[in-house]
């Protein structure tokens, strides 16, 4: 489905990287552009705001810490470019266009992140979903881009929603907001989180150039009944049960239920 | 020698400048009795006039909610001592939040914001939850805060008074400025004219005879009102200015028992929701009882319609719910507080004890320009 538009992009990107290696310096270890899109699946299709008969209500999240293993199983730090979207360690990826179903959302798309690293060669990648400890418990209203987005933050929870995503069907929705909770302190000084909630991805054999980063929803929601007629939410509180499997197909430990690995985010090929 | 003097010149107009602010904030008037200290105020928020001004019209401004439909003071009505007469609170959409607006006389004075937050304890914090949370909807500016910087410079009055408690920022028009000028408004009410203030402050006929009884009661270990509602605001999690302590209780008052496991209806859970233990479910904050007459329904769901109702509930230590999906024996809960025991009361104990919880409303609290409605044309 978005086999062309990647296709469009593999010569574009192969020019800057070449360009950009032959201008490194040789005395420092060389740092090569890389970027990797994100998309948002339903049953393997890629899903809209305005798709059929399962859409987007929103889809936005931070991404941080990303690693890259190199083809020596070498690892590097990926390098944000900063901009609006993204400072040094942490990215927000935002898959709505606020039109239909994401009326509620934004305009702007940010589904290519971007960055520099010393692999030569990128052959995995893991990153977070989430915004580190030190920066989710930073005043908001201070913070730069992409953390001075306030739809982005809980303030009676004192940090940032890491994940947002919803959907609708019909007369059914369903929406997360995902973030640390349990925290102790204040708003001002916060100390720990019990339940951190930030969901650890490891995506072994991936190409930027050749794959794009899956962001199955309907993995996330597989065990939410969206036939009940009901909107049903998960704010990641304790007491709230519909959070139990969208955390689950997050890794996430939730009421009796450890920690396991996530089945949301993978390698569309 | 130039130099030197224009050198000592700028030293002396900063040294000025900073003793005049200083001077200014801690001038700020805040209308307390002697035997009240003072408010803690964030050291990045001094009170200023012109700064409670602003907020004060920022308060009443139905431009802060995200289709016009309401102010802060939809919630916060001053005549009922900034509560809103309702069980739970409805936002500018029509959603009904699963709690019970709180009175905002005193709050200055309160260690934690909030029915059951641990983490706010900062007005210019909590601010931002009505303006922008999402569940549910408040005021409804979520995703939207830019508005609120734009009108503050775009609204001549704004502008001028924005610019005027702010001096020396750079950009003052900000969402940021906007609570700050909230939490300084909010912090400015304090309420300390009620009759039971007339009575300690010596004047013996400001209580009557069933008040002074209540009184007794009240602060008595048989039936332990004031190891909760303690203090000179009636609340244990109170601090101020002069004190070093952290004072904060949250308590389960056997509300609910649902299933005989102790839980609380999922969508208010109180400070568990919070901190994820299971020792924390259905723990609230004691509320100020100041004005505590005018500010009914009751508890954190407003489940409770009338004081008569609340003092029968204390009376039993729990309360019983027969049917329904809420049904369950709030007295068998196991995380009911020990000061929620449950007590005998003597014929006219109960009137006794309504009688001295009337009179701590302050009538000029509910009325006082200061706090009132600025009426923008």
């Amino acid at each position: 489905m978005t086999r062309t538009m990647r296709l469009a992009r593999r010569p574009a990107n192969s020019l800057l990287l070449a360009t950009f290696l032959f201008v490194s310096s040789a005395c420092t270890e060389p740092r090569t552009p890389v970027e990797f899109e994100f998309v948002a699946t339903w049953n393997g299709e890629a899903i809209r705001c305005d798709s059929d008969p399962v859409r987007l209500s929103d889809l936005r999240f931070y991404v941080s810490n990303i690693v890259i293993t190199d083809l020596a199983g070498r690892e590097h730090d990926l390098a944000l470019t900063a901009n609006s979207w993204q400072q040094e360690n942490v990215a927000l990826v935002d898959l709505e266009n606020g039109e239909q179903a994401c009326r509620n959302g934004t305009k702007p798309v940010h589904a290519v992140v971007t960055g520099t690293s010393t692999a030569a060669e990128v052959g995995a990648v893991r990153f977070t979903v989430g915004v580190p400890f030190e920066q989710n418990h930073a005043n908001p209203l201070l913070a730069e881009a992409p953390l001075g987005d306030a739809a982005m933050h809980w303030h009676w929870r004192a940090g940032y929603k890491f994940l947002r995503a919803g959907i609708e069907t019909g007369t059914d929705s369903f929406w997360i907001h995902l973030g640390s909770t349990g925290c102790g302190g204040t708003v001002q000084n916060i100390s720990a989180c019990s339940s951190q909630n930030r969901v650890a991805v490891v995506l072994p054999e991936f190409s930027p150039d050749l794959n794009l980063v899956e962001l199955r929803l309907s993995e996330l929601f597989r065990d939410t009944d969206l036939n009940d007629g009901e909107r049903g939410d998960c704010s990641s509180g304790p007491a709230e049960a519909q959070c139990a499997a969208p955390f689950a197909a997050l890794g996430l430990a939730f009421g009796h239920a450890a920690i396991s690995s996530q089945s949301v985010f993978g390698v569309l090929r | 020698m130039k130099a030197m003097v224009a050198l000592l010149a700028a030293v002396v107009a900063i040294v000025f400048l900073l003793v005049w602010q200083t001077t200014r904030s801690s001038e700020f008037d805040w209308h307390l009795p002697t035997d009240i200290p003072p408010p803690l105020v964030p050291a990045n928020n001094p009170m200023t006039d012109v700064k409670v001004e602003l907020g004060r019209l920022l308060f009443y401004d139905t431009r802060l909610s995200g289709n016009v439909s309401m102010s802060c003071e939809s919630c916060h009505i001053q005549a009922l001592a900034f509560t809103d007469g309702k069980s739970q609170s409805v936002g500018s959409t029509g959603e009904i939040h699963p709690r019970s607006s709180m009175s905002l006389v005193n709050t200055a004075y309160a260690s934690r914001l909030t029915w059951a937050n641990p983490l706010l304890d900062r007005l210019e914090d909590q601010a931002l939850t009505p303006l922008l949370g999402e569940r549910p909807i408040e005021m409804g500016m979520g995703g939207r805060e830019a508005e609120i910087g734009a009108l503050l410079q775009s609204d001549e009055l704004y502008n001028e008074l924005t610019s005027a408690a702010f001096p020396g920022d750079e950009n003052p028009f900000s969402v940021l400025n906007a609570v700050r000028s909230l939490a300084a408004f909010v912090r400015s009410i304090n309420s300390y004219n009620s009759s039971y203030d007339r009575y300690l402050a010596g004047d013996s006929d400001a209580l009557t005879p069933a008040a002074e009884r209540g009184m007794q009661l009240f602060f008595s270990e048989r039936v332990e009102c004031f190891h909760c509602h303690g203090g000179f605001n009636f609340t244990d999690s109170t601090t101020h200015a002069n004190t070093n302590v952290d004072r904060v209780g949250f308590h389960n008052n056997g509300l609910y028992n649902l299933n005989e496991s102790g839980a609380y209806p999922a969508d208010n859970t109180g400070l568990y929701d919070m901190t994820g233990k299971a020792r924390d479910m259905g723990r609230f904050k004691a509320p100020s009882l100041r004005n505590i007459a005018v500010t009914g329904p009751y508890m954190h769901d407003g489940s409770i319609a009338t004081l008569q109702e609340v003092i029968e509930h204390y009376q039993r230590g729990g309360r019983l719910i027969e049917e329904g999906p809420n049904r369950g024996d709030g007295r068998l809960s196991p995380f009911r507080s020990e000061f929620v025991s449950g007590f005998e009361l003597e014929d006219g104990e109960a009137e006794d004890l309504l009688a001295f919880l009337s009179s701590l409303t302050d009538e000029s609290v509910l009325t006082n320009e200061r706090w009132s409605n600025p009426q923008r044309p």
